[in-house]
């Protein structure tokens, strides 16, 4: 049995952590005090380049390299805090707002003087009333005990932050429509490059940072690099000669949701499986696992068959999925899928900010797919076509068999991939919310085909029983794609007339 | 210069120079909805897609970048030495490759898939990105099967329509009212599939600010497809039945290019005509919508003498010999000829070639509309001049031995004691201020060319049916020193004529020597004799104009 390892989370529970007494009673500001001690400020940013933080938002970035792009002349520098937590089934930061907000005080206070910032915008999203108000006291606080504004401690450090609620979007957690969101613009993404590390708030450099990798910085600084990469694996890529380290180093604010029995976030390394993360939340509520989405809803689902994957940005990654923000859900032999991806998709649809094209009309025409198939309106042909695979000479292509066609599965994909292409990760779009959209739709739909087809076959949503309704891996058009040879990936999906190979 | 691979295509281009702009000059069409050279570039419609290459160091060759770019904010710049694609180019980008092209066909069906299909009551058919991108690059079917959106359409103001179904939601309008105009009326409401273009409304639906600033009309002419609609030409023609002609605005002395759209019965439209160092992509409602004086039913199309203190129509023969009477009986000190600002630099030049060589007078005048208000953008000045030619007429006049040029008081002065007065006008709908009022109605015999009976013509003695911009050929010299070409469209109306032509005339009749053919030919005449015109001949002009030496 897995236990939680409780970093961030440590004082959660403590009665009044939220004050600045209790807060300091353990150990608060100690570790910024230290910083400014016994630190340079590049120190500090090489401690967060060695501890192989990444960022723990959604994109998985690695933080250390996100600061070295930060151009060092140019001044006034910003750091944004995005607490702008919308992604379905992610809750994580809003404990660390309501409950400890000191210590997301104290990773800024540690960003800001590694980078020579003094100037913090925090931005919380708009219904986190509590967690704005237990900001703001907490903020006043750190003034008045000297933690923030001019010369803080006699160090001649100065570092104020303002905390700006958001008006309820989702797009706004990406960080760029947070930054136009955050200048008093309509929130829609800008076109990168230039990212904000070069051009962000008010055109001037910006770190753009996730509450929770903030609240990492304290004890990064306090324990020491070799402490925090202790936790979690470390990876060699492969890829480069000879190969690097891909680390995955620290623990993960996991929110787990949907069919376990005690639901919530746990605090947990790095790396771990599926099944363990499960048992960790009191096990499954049900008789067997029928999905799990592993990072948010944007993210790719996972089926019975990948339990074993673990819960790390590099093996999700290679299991075509991602970590995103860390909000997994679970879903039982109960759930439809075919629903499940109805309520996402109505989701992305309305929250689609509308600017580039594809997005635009695309997220809703995807919705309104999903909703035909659910009210059991869904088209199907009887016409019979090659059916792709690996063929007998081990290559992809006709393997002389033929298949049913599913006109609105067709359409449902290729349309959703006419947005961002989920199979050579390319968008048509601004911003990743694309691919967002494109993920979850070709996802569920390619992994649990068979509870598609029986909607569109019996007119009606159809629960299967989770071995019928999940495809195996080696026969699902997912998973091969992973092994695709690089010359078939250039062309998949895009010689000539995707209509007609599709249709 | 940066040397870029564009296709098979080897180019050289200017650094900063945006892909679809250096496409352009190469004549390959990178087709785009929300780019727009005059405005910034939001990215949004994605059409533009192009795919860059890039070096690749793993597998050490050239390759496609993974992501495709867009050609409006994908500028070309220089590389570093050791940056050069296959050592020599500075970038590679392919715009026709399959990617590209499959990409292009997916954003048009997303295009498509709320648009109402209405071409055929569609103003914009004919002359629309969304049409011809489609027919170009899009699929011939549509896969969309669920409900389409159906914005209401708007009234925006006094001449812009909204038809919200057809917006493609570019927001090139918006960013001209931003950016250009900077009064920032329109905006976006709703979100997602539900974005639209509207102008700030209360709770209500009223409107709180209409979109009706002086270069409102623009938005229509930037609007890619049918979803802003101008008031004046809505229903009235489709475009493809007009003719076009490259003329210059007669609006104000900013000399705005534009390209009039035309039929045998009169003009339809005024577009403006891109002009670097004059306006740019722009041009005023004043200048755009000024046009409907040229096609009014009261025009003058008979010469006029008075009968009995009645102006009555009479024929060409008839006005020419009472005139010739008049003029042959009075010393040339108490003539005074007027030129007009608002008529071209060679009618000027016929009209004080006869008032020197054959009434050989030497004090002319120089008479046109009143001076309007001035009206500044933040990327546009409507000026207060409001005649095309001014400064062009002020030389040209002036232009012979001893010429005095009166303006104003000097010249309503010298007139009120002069005995026979031939003023050219030209100027529709002038009215007349008390002390030029005064001074004409003192005049013993006034002869007056004009196109519109106006105060002006009711003081005349003799009205002389003339021609108006769209009618003739000529040149008009604006404030800032450009000489431009205006082109006969439509016929004169009637017997009117162009007003060189009556001069010219008039110079004959009264036994002087003059014979011109054409516009062309007063212009090589203005070039040898007028100081600083050396180079104003038509065929140096061009659509292009020229600059004179300050």
């Amino acid at each position: 049995m897995v236990e939680e390892r409780r970093i961030l989370y440590e004082h959660l529970d403590v009665p009044d952590i939220n004050t600045f007494d209790v807060f300091r009673q353990y150990d608060g500001y100690t570790r910024f005090e230290k910083a400014i001690a016994e630190y340079q400020p590049d120190d500090i940013a090489k401690m967060v380049m060695d501890s192989g933080l990444k960022g723990r938002g959604g994109a998985g970035f690695s933080t250390g390299l996100k600061w070295s792009f930060v151009p060092k002349d140019i001044k006034p520098c910003y750091l944004c805090c995005n607490a702008d937590e919308s992604e379905p089934g992610t809750f994580s930061n809003r404990y660390v707002l309501e409950k400890n907000p000191h210590l997301l005080i104290e990773g800024i206070l540690i960003c800001c003087y590694a980078m020579g910032i003094e100037t913090t915008y925090v931005y919380i999203r708009g219904e986190f009333t509590l967690g704005k108000k237990m900001l703001d006291a907490a903020i006043k606080e750190a003034y008045e005990k000297g933690y923030l504004g001019k010369d803080i401690r006699g160090t001649g450090l100065n570092v104020d932050i303002y905390s700006h609620p958001g008006a309820g979007a989702y797009i706004c957690g990406e960080e760029t429509g947070l930054i136009e969101s955050l200048e008093g613009k309509r929130g829609q993404p800008r076109n990168k490059p230039p990212f904000p590390a070069v051009e962000g708030v008010f055109m001037k450099p910006t770190v753009v940072q996730n509450v929770e990798t903030l609240c990492n910085l304290p004890f990064i600084v306090g324990n020491g690099v070799e402490w925090y990469t202790q936790m979690g694996p470390t990876y060699a890529d492969t890829r480069s000669d000879p190969p690097t380290p891909d680390p995955n180093t620290g623990t993960k604010l996991y929110c787990i949701s949907g069919d376990v029995n005690e639901p919530g976030v746990y605090e947990l390394d790095l790396g771990l499986t599926c099944t363990e993360l499960i048992e960790v939340a009191g096990g499954l509520r049900g008789e067997e696992v029928k999905a799990v989405i592993p990072g948010g809803s944007s993210a790719p689902i996972l089926t019975h068959y990948e339990l074993d994957t673990r819960l790390d940005f590099t093996s999700l990654t290679l299991a075509k999925s991602m970590l995103g923000s860390g909000g997994i859900i679970v879903m039982n032999e109960t759930r439809n899928i075919v629903d499940c991806l109805l309520n996402i998709m109505k989701f992305y649809a309305h929250e689609s900010c509308g600017q580039c094209t594809p997005c635009r009309w695309g997220t809703p025409w995807v919705r309104d797919i999903v909703q035909r198939i659910a009210d059991g309106n869904g088209r199907k042909d009887t016409i019979t076509r090659p059916k792709f695979g690996v063929a007998e000479n081990g290559r992809w292509g006709d393997t002389g068999e033929t298949e049913e066609i599913y006109e609105d599965l067709d359409l449902l994909e290729s349309v959703a991939n006419n947005i961002a292409n989920v199979d050579t990760m390319t968008w048509n779009t601004i911003c990743v919310f694309g691919i967002a959209v494109s993920w979850p739709a070709v996802s569920y739909m390619r992994k649990f085909r068979p509870e598609f087809e029986a909607a569109i076959r019996e007119g009606k949503l159809v629960t299967l029983p989770v071995a019928e309704a999940t495809v195996p891996p080696e026969e699902n058009y997912a998973y091969q794609q992973r092994f695709i040879p690089k010359e078939f990936a250039d062309l998949q999906g895009i010689t000539g007339d995707s209509r007609k190979e599709h249709l | 210069m940066a040397l870029v691979k564009l296709n098979d295509l080897e180019i050289e281009v200017e650094d900063g120079t945006n892909i679809v702009e250096a496409a352009r000059q190469h004549g390959i069409e990178v087709p785009h909805y929300c780019y727009h050279p005059g405005l910034t570039r939001p990215a949004n419609c994605r059409m533009c897609l192009v795919e860059p290459h890039v070096f690749f160091p793993p597998a050490g060759a050239i390759v496609p970048d993974r992501q495709l770019a867009t050609g409006c904010t994908t500028v070309l710049r220089t590389a570093p030495p050791d940056r050069k694609l296959d050592g020599k180019y500075d970038f590679i980008v392919y715009t026709d490759s399959p990617r590209v092209k499959k990409a292009r066909e997916d954003i048009l069906e997303f295009l498509l898939v709320h648009h109402p299909l209405d071409c055929p009551v569609c103003d914009q058919a004919g002359e629309c990105d969304l049409q011809d991108y489609s027919y170009r690059h899009g699929s011939d079917k549509s896969r969309y099967l669920e409900v389409k959106n159906v914005p209401p359409k708007k009234d925006l103001g006094p001449d812009v329509l909204l038809y919200s179904t057809r917006c493609v939601v570019c927001t090139r309008c918006i960013r001209f009212c931003d950016e250009v105009a900077g009064s920032g009326e329109l905006g976006l409401i709703n979100r997602g599939s539900h974005d639209e273009i509207d102008i700030p409304r209360s709770h209500e639906g009223t409107p709180i600010q209409l979109l009706d600033n002086k270069l409102a009309g623009n938005v229509v002419d930037i609007c890619p497809v049918g979803a802003l609609i101008s008031k004046d030409f809505l229903f009235k023609s489709r475009p493809w039945f007009m003719e076009k002609a490259n003329s210059v605005c007669s609006g104000c002395s900013v000399g705005c290019n534009i390209t009039v759209e035309y039929k045998a019965d009169g003009v339809y439209r005024l577009k403006p005509r891109f002009h670097e160092d004059i306006n740019q992509h722009w041009m005023c409602d004043d200048g755009r919508l000024g046009y409907h004086y040229v096609n009014s039913d009261d025009r003058l199309q008979l010469p006029l003498k008075r009968v009995d203190a009645e102006l009555t129509p009479t024929h060409w023969a008839d006005a020419l010999t009472v005139i010739q009477e008049q003029l042959s009986e009075v010393a040339a000190d108490d003539v005074v000829v007027i030129g007009s600002a608002q008529a071209t630099n060679e009618d000027n030049y016929v009209l004080q070639q006869f008032a020197h060589d054959v009434l050989q007078t030497t004090q002319l005048g120089l008479f046109g509309q009143l001076s309007g208000e001035e009206h500044k953008f933040p990327q546009f000045t409507i000026e207060a001049d409001k005649n095309p030619n001014t400064a062009g007429a002020r030389t040209i006049l002036g232009s012979a031995n001893g010429n005095v040029v009166l303006e104003n008081e000097a010249l309503w002065e010298k007139v009120s004691g002069a005995k026979v007065v031939y003023l050219v006008s030209g100027a529709p709908e002038r009215p007349l201020e008390d002390a030029e009022k005064a001074a004409l109605e003192s005049v013993e015999f006034l002869i007056v060319q004009d196109v519109l009976p106006s105060e002006v013509t009711q003081l005349a003695d003799v009205v002389l049916p003339g021609t108006t911009f769209a009618e003739k050929d000529g040149t008009f010299t604006n404030s800032t020193g450009w000489v431009q070409r205006i082109r006969k469209t439509i016929d004169p109306p009637g017997e009117a004529r162009v007003d060189w032509e009556i001069t010219q005339q008039l110079a004959k009749q009264l036994g002087g020597e003059m014979n011109y053919h054409f516009a062309g030919e007063i212009a090589i005449a203005i070039a040898e004799n007028v100081q600083g015109y050396a180079d104003a001949t038509h065929q140096n002009i061009g659509d292009a104009g020229i600059k004179l030496a300050q």
